[in-house]
């Protein structure tokens, strides 16, 4: 064949990833989720550099409950300590706990997912049943009842991979709570992609079938694995804040959700202190927004009229 | 069902058809001055490859363009009157009730949780403005009309056959008397013996209803038995147009010639591969002078230019430089 | 034309697929049928010889494809590839051998290649699981020479391309070139050219016979349309409802067939210039019943306009009418 109809060029991935960017983020709900991550995400990279080290009881600067004013920009706690300064380093902890939360729940939705759909049989009906036992069970319930179990067992003392054992526990705990909504949705994908094609050619070119879930389905399934995940990300985040406002958290790594804990027990409500419950909560929420409309800007750009395969 | 009278009037003249379709922001041009005549209970078959225009040109008869197509030059007369058709609510009248088309994917076209003579009855109650007893009535003849038992009508899409299906879509066809039916690959998505009943059907409902009929397709052999008349497409423009009969018998253009010698046939006793060299152009970037010029293995240097005009000939019009007077440098073969 | 040694036998090969009754069925007891979409066909392929596989949707065709290319797993009979009975391998690392010397083209080109995958890729993947090709160099030799010889020139051209960029008939050539790239000595090439536009067909074909001629690969060519099984066959295979009806030399079949379905077929096949034996049989009706109701006798004979007596009871076995040439039918006796 001499001649080439079809219009080629050497970037068609760069550009195929420019017409990606481009239709994403002219969606508004992206821009705004964006720009609200950035920003807390900078406040989260360099906390000291924003507002100095993290204020304890014995380093603190300012009065009890003090109402925001110039020198504390958001009032100040019950031991003096500024509120500002605390919600910086409480953005560290919760986004990290979110999102390493997240990375555990999407690689065992996907895990379970890809192998209950690509085998199917009685592979598929166990691993269903253990994804909708935990689909059905309440996840912040499961999470209330494991935390303080293995918190326990393992003591409060020391650290796991450089975190305190509750925040580590916390981190597991919600991701192995919150990955049965991802694991029913990459198997419904898995499903309708292995009827192609493709995977019927893999198999006759002699592919395993390690290397036909790695290489052709788990690339199709990025699409929807990203759009949810993003939705996991807020999901958990809410999770960690009510965790944290039981009582779970760690108060030495104060999280946004182990902030308005503390302003709770310090009567920060009936003392009118609005700032100290305010700050932390209008966080959460803010970058559990965020991610939602990312998720969804995500979902609409990977082609709405294409959902089912991408 | 009343017995029209048969006469041979013009129906439709379609001038110089130019459509453009918008597509991020580009325009590109599906159907370039497509010219021609259609008479009542005619058969002409529009026979092209993906990309040739077959379908819009078709489609722009039967006030079915989809929003982002425009016709940019020219004009479609239908018993003298000029269709708006770019205009979608001025359409609406003609569409359906006078030119009516039958689809290729029969189950795509039918609405899976509805019986069957309901949806025949359906058109009838909006354009005909019949009640719905009457238009229940017409559903059962229309029915037996395209050959299925009228209690048929009673089954769902699914569990009718696929042959049965594209009855369904053909009586659909005909629930609102029309002049002009365009089957769109009526038969591609069927078996060959369901096929050959289809056609079968077209050719007998033609005959019974005085109706012109308009085949869309890409297998010049279903052509051969079907149609009186063939227009040959290539990159949106007719290249060739003849009887059927004249066209298999003594192509004049290079194309059609190509065309129908890569059709295996046993009849003729020729097991051997004659390849058309080189894919079908896309309309982004169409070739300059004679879109078939850079397959054609008798292309001139004129070719390559000048894009030839569809001229009568003995017997039909051609687009060919071939078939034209030309001096000697236009001549020089390119792939001498 | 067909060689001594066959590559490929068929024996009484059958797929049937269970039809799961609901819960009171099953309760009830009462019995599951099965769609019996291959019921015993014996076929068989020689050593670089192309045989054409002919039969309506339904007729099982593409199972029998699915099965030598070990997708379905077969009920009944055996597969036999060089003698070897491959009827129950399975599992990919023991398929290895068999998939090295057995490919598979598919008909929708588009559908068959994964479209995030670079042509490179798609063409390179057999090599490397095969273990065909110890370093890259010699990876790229071989996908450069299989898009070569699948017509795709130049060959490094098309290295960094995705499916969508290019037109049918190079995605078909893809295909094509990823079943030569570790040099089978079968094709199972289901509807090749059927979605493709008529002015591409010849040259795929082409591709497909000098595959034969060159590398003395044979070719099981599974297709709807009898013409083109004329063309590029030496034998041919028609099957109705899971069964072989009638099987002889491309010639035999067209210009002699012996059993009324076969008949059917071509008198239906529309052609370009009229055949002057047409319609010594009236059209058939109707259409292909369903292969999990499978009529009694001869499977044939509800449409059948020459069925008797003996064909409602008795399922006609394959009876020679002529030198290689088989039909299913009483009246060929």
């Amino acid at each position: 064949m001499s001649e080439n109809t079809v219009q080629y060029s050497k970037r068609s991935r760069e550009r195929a990833i420019k017409d990606f960017l481009r239709q994403f983020l002219g969606h508004g709900g992206a821009q705004l989720g964006i720009v609200c991550l950035i920003f807390f995400f900078v406040l989260a990279a360099v906390p000291n550099i924003l507002v100095g080290p993290l204020q304890t009881a014995i380093n603190a600067t300012g009065d009890f409950l003090a109402p925001p004013s110039s020198q504390h920009l958001l009032g100040t706690d019950e031991v003096g300590r500024d509120v500002l300064n605390l919600v910086v380093h409480g953005a560290r902890i919760s986004l990290t706990i979110a999102l390493l939360a997240t990375v555990i729940s999407l690689i065992v939705g996907t895990t379970v997912g890809m192998t209950s759909g690509y085998f199917g049989g009685w592979v598929d009906v166990w691993l269903m049943r253990i994804t909708d036992f935990f689909f059905v069970m309440p996840s912040f319930v499961l999470a209330l009842v494991i935390t303080p179990v293995v918190l326990e067992v393992m003591g409060r003392g020391g650290d796991i991979l450089g975190f305190r054992p509750s925040l580590f526990v916390i981190i597991v705990v919600i991701g192995m709570t919150s990955w049965a909504f991802v694991a029913r949705i990459v198997r419904s994908q898995t499903l309708s992609l292995k009827e192609r094609t493709f995977v019927d050619r893999a198999r006759v070119v002699g592919s395993s079938d390690f290397s036909i879930m790695v290489q052709h389905i788990l690339p199709n399934l990025v699409p929807q694995i990203a759009a949810n995940g993003a939705l996991v990300v807020s999901g958990a985040i809410y999770i960690e804040t009510s965790l944290s406002f039981l009582g779970l958290g760690d108060p030495l790594q104060p999280s946004w959700g182990t902030l308005l804990s503390l302003a709770q027990r310090a009567g920060a409500a009936s003392a009118g202190a609005w700032w100290y419950l305010g700050a932390p909560g209008l966080c959460a929420l803010t970058v559990a927004l965020s991610f939602v409309l990312i998720g969804n800007a995500l979902d609409d750009t990977f082609n709405p009229r294409r959902r089912v395969i991408p | 069902m009343t017995e029209p009278s048969r006469s041979t009037a013009l129906l439709l003249n379609v001038d110089g058809l130019s459509v453009d379709y918008k597509l991020k922001g580009l325009s590109s041009r599906a159907i370039d001055g497509v010219s021609f005549a259609l008479r009542a209970g005619e058969a002409v078959a529009l026979v092209g490859e993906s990309g040739s225009g077959k379908t819009t040109t078709a489609m722009a008869i039967a006030g079915l363009l989809s929003p982002n197509a425009r016709v940019s030059e020219g004009e479609v007369r239908y018993r003298g009157e000029r269709l708006p058709i770019n205009d979608d609510v001025a359409m609406r009248p003609h569409r359906w009730s006078e030119t009516s088309v039958v689809f290729q994917g029969a189950m795509n076209a039918l609405n899976p949780v509805h019986r069957i003579t309901k949806q025949i009855a359906e058109p009838c109650i909006l354009r005909l403005g019949l009640s719905r007893s009457e238009a229940t009535v017409r559903a059962r003849e229309l029915l037996e009309l395209v050959g299925i038992p009228a209690d048929r009508g009673a089954a769902y899409p699914h569990e009718l056959s696929g042959g049965m299906r594209q009855r369904v879509m053909i009586a659909m066809a005909l629930a609102c008397r029309p002049s002009i039916v365009i089957g769109d690959e009526p038969t591609t998505a069927l078996d060959v013996i369901t096929q050959a009943q289809i056609l079968k059907l077209f050719g007998d409902l033609r005959s019974k209803l005085n109706l012109a009929l308009i085949l869309i397709t890409h297998d010049l052999s279903v052509v051969a038995e079907t149609c009186d008349r063939v227009m040959i497409m290539y990159a949106g423009r007719i290249v060739e147009d003849g009887t059927v009969a004249d066209v298999f018998a003594q192509p004049k253009h290079p194309y059609t010639q190509l065309l129908i010698e890569s059709i295996p046939n046993p009849a003729n006793g020729k097991r051997m591969i004659r390849p058309i060299p080189g894919d079908p152009p896309n309309l982004v970037n169409r070739p300059s002078g004679c879109a078939f010029h850079s397959r054609c293995p008798s292309a001139m240097t004129v070719c390559a230019t000048e894009v030839p005009s569809l001229d009568e000939v003995r017997r039909g019009r051609v687009a060919c430089h071939l078939h034209r007077p030309l001096t000697q440098e236009d001549k020089v073969a390119i792939h001498a | 034309m067909p060689d001594t040694a066959d590559i490929l036998r068929l024996e009484s090969l059958q797929v049937h697929f269970p039809i799961r009754g609901g819960f009171f069925d099953r309760v009830l007891g009462r019995p599951a049928g099965a769609v019996r979409a291959v019921d015993g066909i014996d076929l068989n392929v020689g050593q670089g010889e192309i045989v054409a596989l002919v039969g309506e949707s339904g007729s099982g065709k593409t199972t029998v494809g699915r099965v030598i290319t070990k997708l379905a797993q077969p009920t009944g009979g055996r597969l036999l590839f060089e003698g070897r009975d491959m009827t129950s391998e399975r599992g990919s690392s023991t398929l290895r051998p068999y998939r090295r010397r057995v490919q598979m083209i598919f008909q929708d080109a588009y559908q068959a290649l994964n479209p995030r995958h670079t042509v490179f890729d798609i063409v390179a993947e057999p090599l490397r699981s095969l273990r065909l090709v110890e370093n890259h160099s010699q990876l790229t030799e071989r996908v450069s020479e299989a898009l070569a010889a699948a017509g795709l020139n130049p060959s490094g051209d098309f290295f960094p391309r995705f499916p969508h960029e290019l037109s049918g008939g190079q995605r078909q050539r893809v295909v094509i070139a990823g079943a030569l790239a570790v040099k089978p000595e079968l094709i199972v090439a289901d509807e090749p050219v059927s979605m493709l536009d008529v002015s591409i067909r010849a040259q795929i074909l082409q591709v497909l016979v000098d595959l034969r001629d060159k590398h003395h690969m044979a070719l099981l060519f599974i297709t709807h349309d009898l013409p083109l099984a004329w063309l590029i066959a030496d034998r041919i295979a028609v099957l109705y409802l899971g069964r072989l009806v009638e099987i002889g030399t491309a010639d035999q079949i067209t210009f002699n067939p012996r059993h009324p379905y076969t008949v059917a077929l071509r008198n239906a096949t529309p052609q370009i210039r009229g055949d002057a034996d047409r319609s010594k049989l009236p059209a058939l009706q109707g259409e292909v019943p369903s292969a999990a109701r499978v009529p009694k006798g001869c499977r044939f004979h509800p449409r059948c306009p020459l069925a008797f007596d003996r064909c409602k009871e008795e399922e006609p076995p394959a009876l020679e009418v002529g030198p290689q040439h088989m039909s299913a039918c009483w009246l060929t006796k």
